[in-house]
């Protein structure tokens, strides 16, 4: 009988143990992976971005010097600056083709599925196969373009050698892949709003115009914001299609600072630099997203 | 058991965990059981890693299975050739030992070297002495470089041989026989001389054609006319002297004479259109490397099949061509390192390079050059250009940063039409403050 109860006690401490222990266990892999693929390389690019390396070994810790050396890099500031370009005018077209199509598709008509799941095709095609669709319509010899510019006694349309239409062609290749990734979540957006203050706008006899400024727009201002911020944040990072279309030229006219980033790191070993440069990149970008969402905001307490 | 069986069943938290235990367990075991099974069955398992380039299509379809008839079991793998360099030097430098042998491109040999991830080749076995090598092509794979200045820390290292010369690629001419028909010409005035007359007659539609994109093509299309001119890119002491008179010269040349004379879009031009116009008979003459001109008498590939001849480069005051050759390395981490040093000696052999040049490549050995019937009769052209004149480019592990400075420069000077000489300049500072901050200086 004492045995009976001694084995019980011993099984009900074994199950208080594990008690406390499972919770712990269950989230150990979680928390290990979170660790392994977000904290560490975190840390360490952060380490990174403070050592000098050469022949791709780390030879000395610098401090901030590769911070302070990226400001007075001609070519760091002009990626910078045409990634900025790019994304701002990029996230802007993108946003307003995506809502005026999202508005438009919010309708109910035959064969609107249809036309809903064309426009999201562009977004699922693989972001290096488009770069190369669109190399196939720019060059100048063989392109698409300049054929049916011969086709109509023109001569040869020059996108990727000039800096400027190259920039340009850039951006309307981001514009035909991203803008259904727009559209989508504006689509969701507007189908989720309450339908009862544009039926008592109706009632009230506000026109359309009136309706989507007065209601629509203040009330997608919240989804708008994360569309936005999402956006932006992917923009930055931009990096296969330029690879394949213009690899940052003609000149640096297209060098995205992902491509510059990339090239510094990969390419010509500089591992401390190329980190320090991703990590100011990174701070931007956090910048510009918490600038997005605080404008919005602002906008909707006033 | 009937389905509602199983989900009423009480996952213990004692079952949980052995059974987690059982999952580690078996998975541990599995990972180490196909962790042994390579090394069984790959005995002469060699793993080439390579870029795409016309140039190697001879040693693809030829070589290959002349070497698995010798037992050697090859995995031949291909990258596009702008992510090769990274992908190899973080393979070398991680010990990660996905490849035995690297088939680089000549100027990435300083930049392994400098990093020590290298197998010593003669160490291994492989005889450079050998008096049949091509001497300039064996030079390139030593590191430190036997000859020509050394960067900082390898002042008085030995020179060891980390690389063999797979492919003897070089730059020569390729030029429109019905354009040139009284032979290949030899100076630049000729070339375009002789090619407008071409284009007035409705033979071709411009004269030239190279590469224009930004980075290593441009760099790559412009040395030749840079070294025609006389131009020296460093001295002994890694001064930057690209941007003398001479140099200067060839690039007021490069992006305004020649810029006149190519295609309305060379500015985006790369090695496949720049073949294209020379296959598909736009273009009249063309300095390039191997990879295109050993198609031009495939009617699958050419519409000129017949009238496209070899010859060495045109020249200024002298016709020296950049040599570019596939370079071969083993990575410390080479999984199978005996085999590929066995392969690479073999390879190298007097015999295989002559079934090489018979199958249409530029061999590395001179004995190759003299076989009776070579697949291609740019090769004993490609012997006239090593003998005539041929130079690698300058032995840095820094030459990557260094050609994307002055690609960029160039190629906004190519734009522009105009300007050169300031671009020159230009890339000249930006090359001095890198090199200044990488201690070259010091």
């Amino acid at each position: 009988m004492s045995g009976k109860v001694g084995r019980s006690g011993q099984e009900r401490l074994q199950g208080a143990g594990l008690d406390l222990a499972l919770p712990y266990l269950l989230l150990a892999p979680s928390v290990l992976i979170v660790l392994g693929v977000l904290v560490y390389p975190l840390w360490d690019g952060l380490r990174a971005s403070t050592m000098a390396y050469r022949y791709g070994a780390a030879t000395e810790s610098v401090g901030l010097q590769n911070y302070v050396k990226l400001w007075s890099d001609p070519q760091f500031r002009n990626s910078l600056w045409v990634t900025v370009c790019f994304v701002s005018l990029s996230v802007a077209i993108e946003t307003v083709l995506g809502f005026a199509l999202a508005l438009f598709c919010l309708r109910e008509f035959s064969g609107i599925r249809l036309l809903r799941t064309v426009l999201i095709i562009p977004m699922v095609i693989t972001p290096v196969v488009v770069a190369i669709v669109f190399r196939l319509i720019y060059a100048s010899d063989v392109g698409m373009l300049t054929a049916f510019s011969q086709a109509m006694g023109g001569g040869a349309v020059q996108i990727l050698g000039d800096p400027t239409n190259a920039f340009f062609g850039l951006v309307v290749l981001d514009v035909w892949e991203w803008t259904p990734l727009l559209f989508l979540i504006l689509l969701a957006g507007l189908q989720s709003l309450p339908q009862e203050p544009f039926e008592a706008a109706r009632v009230d006899g506000a026109g359309p115009w009136r309706t989507f400024v007065d209601l629509t727009l203040p009330m997608m201002r919240p989804v708008l914001a994360i569309a936005i911020v999402l956006r932006t944040i992917d923009a930055f990072g931009t990096f296969d299609q330029v690879f394949v279309l213009t690899h940052g030229g003609p000149g640096e006219a297209t060098r995205l600072v992902s491509l510059y980033g990339y090239d510094t790191s990969f390419k010509f070993q500089e591992t401390g630099y190329a980190a320090a440069l991703f990590v100011t990149v990174g701070l931007v970008v956090l910048a510009f997203a918490l600038a997005a969402v605080r404008l919005l905001r602002s906008v909707d307490q006033t | 058991m009937s389905g509602d069986h199983f989900l009423k069943t009480t996952v213990s938290r004692r079952t949980l965990l052995r059974g987690g235990a059982e999952v580690a367990l078996g998975s541990a075991l599995l990972t180490m059981l196909s962790a042994q099974t390579p090394a069984l069955a790959d005995s002469k398992k060699v793993i080439i890693g390579a870029f795409a380039d016309g140039g190697l299509t001879p040693f693809k379809e030829k070589i290959i299975p002349l070497a698995k008839a010798q037992g050697f079991d090859i995995q031949f793998l291909e990258d596009e050739y702008g992510v090769t360099l990274e992908k190899w030097f973080a393979d070398a430098k991680n010990g990660a030992g996905q490849y035995d042998l690297y088939l680089l491109d000549d100027p990435w040999v300083p930049q392994f070297g400098a990093a020590n991830v290298l197998e010593d080749l003669g160490a291994a076995g492989v005889d450079a002495s050998d008096k049949d090598w091509v001497g300039s092509l064996i030079d390139m794979g030593y590191w430190p470089p036997r000859q020509g200045p050394r960067v900082k820390g390898f002042e008085s290292a030995t020179p060891t041989l980390i690389c063999i010369p797979f492919v003897g690629d070089l730059q020569t001419l390729t030029y429109r026989t019905d354009v040139y028909p009284d032979g290949p010409p030899a100076t630049w005035d000729e070339v375009l001389a002789k090619g407008k007359a071409g284009v007035a007659a409705g033979k071709i539609k411009y004269p030239v054609v190279f590469r224009g994109v930004t980075g290593n093509p441009i760099v790559t299309s412009w040395y030749p006319i840079f070294l025609s001119y006389g131009g020296q890119f460093f001295d002994d002491k890694w001064n930057v002297t690209f941007n003398s008179p001479e140099g200067k010269a060839s690039a007021e040349f490069f992006v305004g004479t020649l810029k006149q004379n190519t295609a309305q879009g060379v500015v985006e031009f790369d090695s496949d259109q720049e073949g294209a116009a020379i296959l598909g008979g736009d273009a009249g003459a063309i300095i390039q490397y191997s990879g295109n001109a050993v198609k031009s008498d495939d009617p699958a590939a050419s519409k000129v099949v017949g009238k496209l001849g070899f010859a060495v480069v045109p020249k200024q005051v002298s016709a020296i061509a950049q040599i570019g050759i596939f370079i071969a390395g083993v990575p410390k981490s080479a999984p199978n390192k005996a085999n590929a040093i066995d392969f690479l000696k073999w390879y190298t052999s007097k015999e295989t390079q002559a079934k090489l040049a018979e199958a249409g490549s530029i061999p590395v050995k001179r004995s190759a050059f003299a076989v009776s019937d070579p697949g291609n009769r740019l090769i004993p052209v490609a012997l006239k250009q090593l003998d005539a004149g041929a130079l690698p480019r300058p032995r840095t592990p820094d030459w990557a940063k260094v050609e994307e400075i002055l690609g960029i420069q160039l190629n906004k000077a190519l734009q522009a039409g105009s300007g050169g000489g300031a671009a020159l300049d230009a890339a000249a500072a930006q090359v001095k403050d890198y090199l200044t901050q990488a201690g070259y200086y010091k």
